[in-house]
């Protein structure tokens, strides 16, 4: 008999731990949607951003006020630093030559962790609060709770930030048309290195959740291979998108978890982008392409 | 057009001549220079990548046993060489480290860095015919003689190991309910299948395995899965460290009742002093005796004595490694064998009741290609370290 209590459990964490899939996305969207840079190394972003948390709050003991934001400073900085010598020399190139620039970005900052940090596994300081958060007779692990509680502030405050920022509306602007933005007077490199900034932040805010639950290593980019199915799922340039599909995603992996095994978490993600795909090649809130022929 | 004739004196010293010359080309002059009475050890050794952190420890332990013995004048009048490269613990590096070390010197032992490595050049092993070769794997699979016949485990295999936890909990608890929980990989695969039988056979029941996807950041379903369940203890076995303090948080959050435990490569002190509070009691199988152990070793002591700070027990598998590679090569020796695979072997394998100076705490016995043989430590986060939680378990 179907045991409906599990099912509810096993469903609430799902879609509080695809909260983090989509704030991870959420940072793969901003550059995305500004610059028509597929990031691949957003996973990789995102443990540089838990690095520098840990290298603040454990290595040099600074209180967590602190640490927390000089981390997310600090990724923004190497977010500019990425876009100045490695994106803006390719402005108008191929789009293909700043996907692969990003496919080597990846290998570059593993390497700098493993040479800085060594490739030994860390744990985070625990932060947030570890009271368990019970929904009826279901429990929520505290972590997970509260890092979707974090992602949900960071989308809605993105989503408000398009819709009524100047800065957003200038992105926006850049996003659909390069040139007709160029001719009404946005400064269309300073928009892209505003993308790379924010994206490099939201992937570090990110990084410090999800390494505080799972703990930091060098291999922890393997995060980014779920997080771009979400934006992919969700449509590559959509800030909704990357948050109905990071729920979409986290609530799949968890049944498929319980029910199935461990071993069909990730086949059953794939599926799942399959046969969105095949449906929505542009994914469910994506830009539809209009193509002549 | 007179046609030069070459006398046949003149042409069997061009031909002795040839001959040398292509017989030093083959082997470098680094052979050549090598003493012929040195015995030298081979190392593929992960110094940097994701096993660094055992792969420093097993480097130490290799050199400072190698240090011991040269400095007591080698093995029977031999200067013993040890000759290390990094793999980064990948398989195809450590390959061709075995190529590069075996073509430059005359390798008679090998420390190999991982399971895949162990399979890769095993059927080079049976050709070469010359090295005896152990290694930081500890998988099941190794542990044939005939399939590995030039190899063996530097302690118990992980079905072994499991063993080890389960005659335990049999004792502690008859008819206890055991959780499994593993990674998705060839490393946390292993002994599950096989453990699940021997748990049944020692009247335990393990009412839920959980394998967990490599790399997976979020376990909290699967603490859920586990907490339903509900069990007496928790294995965990083909991790390091992630995602054991989840769960044991999760777990305990959760209302868990359940003792938790790990395999070799996760029971360093100082990777279960990093679990934190709630590490507090977490228990594990151990071949060897901890840096700090008070009881008595007189080897510890003189480790102890050599390197003051903490070293971790992937230096004692190291150094444990050297001590038999070299009481092989000794035997081997005294026996007025060559040092060929076949001899090594025989001669590791007339090892009964031999004392490792305390390393291991009773003596040990190499019938076959592991040392089935062990103890559960417990953690105690208050004095930061593991102490013993059960006499030393003999399968």
């Amino acid at each position: 008999m179907m045991d409906w209590a599990y099912l509810f459990e096993i469903s609430l964490t799902g879609i509080a731990s695809g909260g983090l899939y989509a704030l991870a996305a959420l940072a793969f969207v901003m550059v995305y949607k500004a610059t028509r840079v597929v990031n691949i190394a957003i996973g990789e972003m995102l443990m540089a951003g838990a690095y520098l948390f840990f290298t603040f709050a454990a290595m040099w003991s600074l209180p967590l006020w602190l640490a927390i934001p000089a981390a997310v400073l600090a990724s923004g900085l190497l977010g500019a630093v990425i876009e100045r010598t490695m994106i803006r020399p390719l402005l108008g190139e191929p789009p293909i030559s700043a996907f692969m620039v990003t496919v080597g970005l990846g290998s570059v900052l593993v390497g700098l962790v493993e040479m800085v940090w060594s490739a030994d596994q860390r744990r985070l300081p625990d932060f947030m609060p570890s009271k368990p958060i019970m929904v009826g007779d279901a429990f929520l692990a505290p972590k997970v709770f509260w890092g979707a509680v974090i992602a949900a502030v960071f989308i809605a405050a993105v989503l408000l930030v398009f819709r009524y920022w100047r800065g957003g509306v200038a992105l926006r602007a850049t996003a659909s048309d390069q040139g007709a933005a160029y001719s009404v007077g946005i400064n269309v490199p300073r928009v892209f290195s505003l993308a790379w900034v924010v994206s490099a932040m939201l992937a570090a805010v990110s990084g410090i959740i999800v390494g505080s639950i799972g703990g930091i290593s060098s291999s922890m980019g393997v995060f980014g291979l779920s997080v771009l199915v979400v934006v992919i799922v969700g449509g590559l340039d959509s800030v909704l998108g990357a948050l109905v599909a990071g729920v979409l995603v986290g609530l799949v992996e968890a049944l498929a978890g319980a029910y199935l095994g461990g071993e069909y978490k990730l086949l059953a993600t794939f599926i799942v982008l399959v046969a969105i795909l095949m449906a929505r090649p542009y994914g469910l809130f994506g830009t539809r392409e209009i193509e002549r022929l | 057009m007179a046609q030069q004739r070459i006398s046949t004196r003149r042409r069997s010293i061009m031909l002795t001549a040839a001959a040398a010359g292509a017989a030093a080309l083959t082997q470098p002059l680094s052979v050549l220079a090598q003493g012929a009475d040195e015995i030298v050890i081979g190392g593929s050794i992960p110094m940097t990548g994701v096993f660094a952190f055992a792969g420093v420890g097993i480097n130490a332990g290799i050199q400072d046993y190698v240090k011991i013995v040269n400095d007591a004048g080698g093995i029977k009048g031999r200067k013993v060489k040890y000759v290390p490269e990094d793999t980064g613990y990948k398989v195809d590096v450590s390959v061709a480290a075995f190529k590069k070390i075996t073509s430059q010197n005359k390798v008679n032992l090998y420390y190999g860095d991982s399971t895949g490595f162990a399979k890769t050049i095993n059927p080079e092993l049976d050709r070469n015919g010359s090295i005896l070769m152990a290694g930081a794997s500890f998988a099941t699979e190794l542990n044939d003689p005939k399939k590995y016949p030039h190899q063996f485990l530097v302690g118990p295999d992980y079905t072994e190991m499991f063993g080890i936890l389960l005659n335990h909990i049999a004792k502690e608890k008859p008819g206890a309910k055991v959780a499994f929980v593993y990674s998705d990989s060839e490393f946390g695969r292993d002994p599950i299948d096989s453990s699940e039988a021997l748990a049944k056979k020692l009247g335990l029941s393990v009412p839920v395995k959980i394998m967990t996807p490599a790399g997976s950041v979020d376990v909290s379903t699967e603490v859920i899965k586990l907490r339903r369940a509900a069990p007496d203890y928790t294995i965990f076995h083909g991790y390091i460290l992630a995602p054991i303090p989840e769960f044991i948080t999760q777990g305990k959050q959760q209302g868990m009742q359940s003792k938790w435990m790990g395999t070799f490569w996760t029971m360093d002190s100082s990777t279960v002093m990093k679990m934190g509070p709630d590490g507090e009691g977490f228990m594990g199988v151990m071949p060897y005796r901890y840096y700090y152990d008070t009881e008595k070793a007189p080897m510890l002591e003189k480790i102890r004595a050599m390197r003051p700070e903490y070293q971790s027990t992937a230096y004692t598998q190291g150094f444990l490694a050297a001590m038999l590679f070299l009481e092989s090569a000794k035997r081997t020796l005294e026996a007025n064998k060559p040092l060929t695979g076949d001899n090594l072997k025989s001669a590791l394998n007339s090892i009964k009741d031999f004392d490792t100076g305390g390393l291991i705490g009773v003596p040990i016995t190499i019938s076959g290609n592991s040392i089935p043989v062990g103890r559960v430590y417990r953690a105690d986060m208050k004095a930061q370290k593991m102490v013993a939680a059960s006499d030393w378990i003999k399968l």
